[in-house]
């Protein structure tokens, strides 16, 4: 055989291989054909043809990793839920909460011990199941069971859970545990009759067909087909017992990289994009597309180390109140195409847990070289940088993950510092390294960073939050503690009294301290808010966000084209 | 011949062993999956210790191979904690085809993920190898006859810039051209992301017209590359004498080159060729993510970053045994093209 022959049959062989490998790609759907040309004159139309379906193609930039919730710590699989699964209270736009499978909203017993759910008695699975309350307590114990692998049992082994009736579900905590509402039922209700035989056969949930592809379900909208890397198609639920959704379809599209989404958004491809890059969105307004924002009580700030290994700058109250005053946040909030606000506490987005009274710091870098020499912080040597009174330069770290926001802050912050006297070194890690546990001897854990950047929450739209309990405090014997900052009794105390604080005005107060403490301390600096921001083609219509629940009210969503 | 190659395979054994060795190693040493599995709140100590014992987190480094490779069927977990080992492993382990389930998307065995991805990445990978390969032969043997014509020399300058380019470049600027502002143009475009339209369906046109932008940017590199090579190749095989001797025999100009030059020629080619092959399994991962094409390098890269174990170790193992394998092949090849070369 000669050679050009062979090379000829190697080519041919590895093409045909190629297209019997697209060949044998398993058709989804039959392709929408062409209209046939047509050589005669078409009839009068007898009846009107059949109206074009209508799908909605969101792109999401991370695949989930299951779509059952106990199994799945991804923002990017939880906030499915609201498309195709329920939940017994879900938030509107304004981020209040209302009830949804339940007569009401829960009640809370005096004592803050016993928290009760009356359902609805309309409520059924997709395959026409009633949803009752067997479905709760079934899900509660499939959580705190050790034979299910699940990321968290937090906080279903909190409390004990009984069904009186099959529409009341009661909930008994040994103390009061005010954070409910954020943390209770958010997508995680499982079948019990789907689920349950396949507990007794296998012993175990974790490998249950239901966890990748839970085809009963009580949302809208039910799942249809995850194709591995592509995509996650839900169709309208026929059995809902919410109503009719207008939309016969939602497709979650998976589109690893922003730029890409952004393209895939100005082309059209998909009709929703979420959390661009912030720089895209001139490109977006000229194009005609949608620009929503919404409060999800995420705030990009600043976190004090102030542990033993920290600077000593760092630790004094005058050198965060200098820094405070020194960076212009309004100022670099408008590069940020006034699509965010500056934050003034990392409680902003839930106001009512904020002192009213509250000042955001000023920008003033005069006022704020006045403290520092009032102090006795002055540039001894000449080199625009102040020293302290023993001689040790102003000089603290600071440190975030790579994102290019970031980067890009750090620079105009490292300037801004430099103008009063204070040298801000700067440095960025992988989001990994940088949380790294203080047994990885991550940067933050390990304290070799006086100041970090990030974007975090409370456990929205409750305030609660872990962050600076002495409990938390990163050590060899406790290498997985998130405070990487301080202990502080005082904030400590209070943080531990709003959680079992029952009254809702006597624990706003609590919040409002907690607020005002951290403020007047410089504890936490807030640099931006860091909403959603959905991008969203013009063709759709009746669409709301909500920072908790986004697609709340998929049911009312519809294509005009 | 035969013994040769049942050498090779023997000998590669022991390499793969030392391979998983030291891939396990790294993987477990980089990162902890656990990390992750806390879901809104950072893992719970709680959950993290009961975790770690399911999932066998919680045994030393060197069980945890072990148990990898050989299965841990034959001991008993302690799986609820109460340091008494209660339950009886599950897991087969590599030498008997259990690469295990994976840590990411619990519930689902690593070889079905991968399985999933890997026609993926071959009907992305093979069609963009056969054109690198096609269009380079033909502007490397041009460019090497008609030196400094030119059309050689303004292939060669084509061939710096497409070199010069990185990949995510190509990519996001023929998406913009092709299927942004083509479309705003109202030209015919090309789709942005994907393998196929969802509301369309899975149908080989499908595929086919969402391969091109992918396929585009994955060949100017390596086309600007591989015809440097093989003109530089030509040049140096045709001023051989025994291609004059060709001539002089009154062999056509057709027959001289693809029959003697060529063949000649090809042999480091099939080096660099040999070398290409596995990492076809391994699919290309900044034009994977950018056009969002479901296939092997996105999986790896998903995975790594929550040290799924399972499935990347099974990822890499796939790879290393497609090196193994296309090495052997590869020196079968050249006692092919070069008669001198004997395996036996």
């Amino acid at each position: 055989m000669s050679f050009k022959r062979t090379i000829w049959i190697g080519l041919l062989l590895l093409t045909m291989i190629s297209l019997v490998l697209a060949g044998c790609a398993r058709a989804t759907e039959e392709p929408v054909a062409p209209p046939p040309e047509d050589t005669e004159p078409a009839p009068p139309p007898t009846e009107a043809p059949p109206a074009e379906p209508k799908i909605i193609t969101i792109a999401w930039t991370q695949e989930p990793d299951t779509l059952n919730q106990a199994y799945s710590a991804m923002w990017y699989s939880w906030a499915t839920t609201a498309v195709w699964h329920c939940w017994p209270w879900q938030y509107d736009e304004n981020n209040e909460p209302y009830p949804h499978m339940l007569t009401e909203m829960p009640t809370v017993s005096a004592d803050g011990l016993v928290i009760t759910m009356n359902l609805r008695d309309d409520i059924t699975w997709s395959d026409g199941t009633p949803i009752t309350a067997d479905d709760f307590v079934f899900t509660h114990e499939m959580i705190i069971n050790p034979a299910n692998a699940v990321d968290s049992t937090y906080p279903y082994d909190y409390f004990e859970i009984s069904a009186p009736d099959a529409q009341t579900v009661v909930m008994t905590f040994e103390e009061p545990f005010t954070p409910w509402m954020s943390n209770l039922w958010q997508g995680v209700l499982k079948p019990k009759h789907v689920l349950q035989p396949v507990f007794d056969s296998e012993g175990t949930l974790d490998e249950a067909e239901w966890n990748l592809a839970p085809t009963v379900s009580c949302g809208p909208f039910v799942f249809d087909e995850w194709e591995s890397g592509s995509f996650i198609r839900f169709v309208k639920n026929e059995n809902y017992w919410g109503g009719e959704p207008k939309l016969d379809a939602v497709v979650f599209q998976f589109v690893p990289d922003d730029a890409a989404q952004t393209a895939a958004a100005l082309a059209g491809d998909v009709d929703i994009a979420f959390w661009p890059p912030y720089e895209d969105i001139p490109a977006f307004r000229d194009a005609g597309l949608n620009i929503v924002t919404q409060a999800s009580g995420y705030n990009e700030g600043w976190y004090f180390n102030m542990r033993e290994m920290a600077s000593p700058g760092v630790k004094d109250l005058v050198v965060r109140k200098a820094i405070a005053m020194s960076l212009d946040r309004a100022s670099n909030t408008a590069i940020r195409l006034g699509v965010v606000k500056p934050v003034k506490t990392f409680f902003d987005a839930i106001p009512a847990f904020v002192d009213p009274t509250l000042e955001p710091w000023p920008y003033d870098p005069e006022a704020a070289k006045q403290l520092l020499e009032d102090a006795g912080y002055v540039d001894s040597d000449g080199d625009g940088i102040r020293e302290d009174l023993d001689g040790n330069p102003l000089t603290l770290t600071q440190g975030n993950t790579t994102k290019e926001e970031r980067l890009n802050y750090q620079a105009v912050a490292q300037q801004q510092l430099l103008e009063v006297g204070i040298d801000l070194q700067i440095l960025s890690y992988d989001a990994d390294i940088l949380f790294g546990s203080f047994s990885d001897a991550g940067p933050a854990a390990i304290g070799d960073l006086d100041i970090m950047q990030w974007s975090d929450a409370p456990a929205f739209p409750d305030p609660d939050t872990d962050y600076w309990l002495c409990s938390e405090m990163p050590s060899e014997e406790y290498p997985w503690g998130y405070n990487y900052f301080f202990c502080d009794e005082t904030l400590d105390a209070l943080f531990k009294k709003q959680l079992v604080t029952v009254d809702a005005d006597e624990r706003a107060a609590v919040f409002h301290e907690i607020s005002r403490y951290m403020h007047e301390n410089v504890y936490w600096l807030g640099i931006w808010e860091d909403p959603d921001v959905w991008i969203v083609n013009p063709r759709l219509s009746g669409y709301l966000f909500s920072g908790v629940t986004p697609f709340f009210n998929i049911m009312d969503w519809d294509v005009v084209e | 011949m035969s013994r040769y190659i049942a050498r090779r395979l023997l000998q590669a054994i022991p390499l793969l062993i030392i391979i998983s060795i030291l891939i396990f190693v790294l993987l477990r040493s980089s990162g902890d999956p656990l990390a992750t599995m806390g879901g809104r709140r950072v893992t719970r100590p709680d959950d993290r210790a009961r975790l770690a014992r399911v999932l066998g987190l919680d045994q030393p480094i060197y069980m945890q191979y072990i148990y990898w490779l050989i299965g841990n069927d034959w001991v008993m977990i302690d799986v609820d904690g109460d340091g008494v080992p209660e339950t009886q492993g599950s897991r087969r382990g590599v030498l008997r085809g259990d690469f295990g389930n994976s840590l990411v998307t619990r519930g689902k065995s690593a070889v079905e993920i991968i399985t999933e991805r890997l026609p993926n990445t071959l009907m992305l990978m093979i069609p963009t190898e056969i054109i690198i390969l096609t269009i380079s032969l033909s502007i490397g043997i041009y460019s090497a006859l008609r030196q400094y014509s030119i059309l050689d020399q303004v292939v060669t300058a084509g061939s710096f810039i497409g070199y010069s380019m990185p990949i995510f470049f190509i990519a996001l600027a023929s998406m913009y051209l092709f299927a942004v502002n083509f479309r705003k143009w109202g030209l015919p475009y090309l789709p942005t992301v994907g393998m196929f339209d969802p509301k369309v369906g899975k149908t080989t046109s499908q595929i086919i017209w969402h391969m091109v932008l992918p396929i585009l940017s994955m060949s100017v590199i390596s086309i600007s590359g591989y015809s440097r090579y093989i003109r530089s190749q030509m040049l140096e095989v045709i001023s051989q004498d025994y291609i004059r001797t060709a001539y002089a025999k009154g062999l056509s100009e057709r027959m001289v080159l693809i029959g003697h030059a060529l063949k000649n020629a090809s042999i480091p080619i099939v080096t660099l060729i040999g070398i290409d092959i596995p990492f076809l399994l391994g699919g290309a991962v900044v034009t994977e993510t950018i056009f969002g094409w479901p296939g092997m390098g996105r999986l790896f890269i998903d995975h790594l970053s929550r040290y799924d174990v399972p499935v990347v170790m099974g990822i890499l193992m796939l790879i290393s045994i497609a090196v193994v394998i296309s090495q052997l092949l590869t020196d079968l090849v050249y006692g092919w093209l070069d008669p001198r070369i004997r395996y036996d």
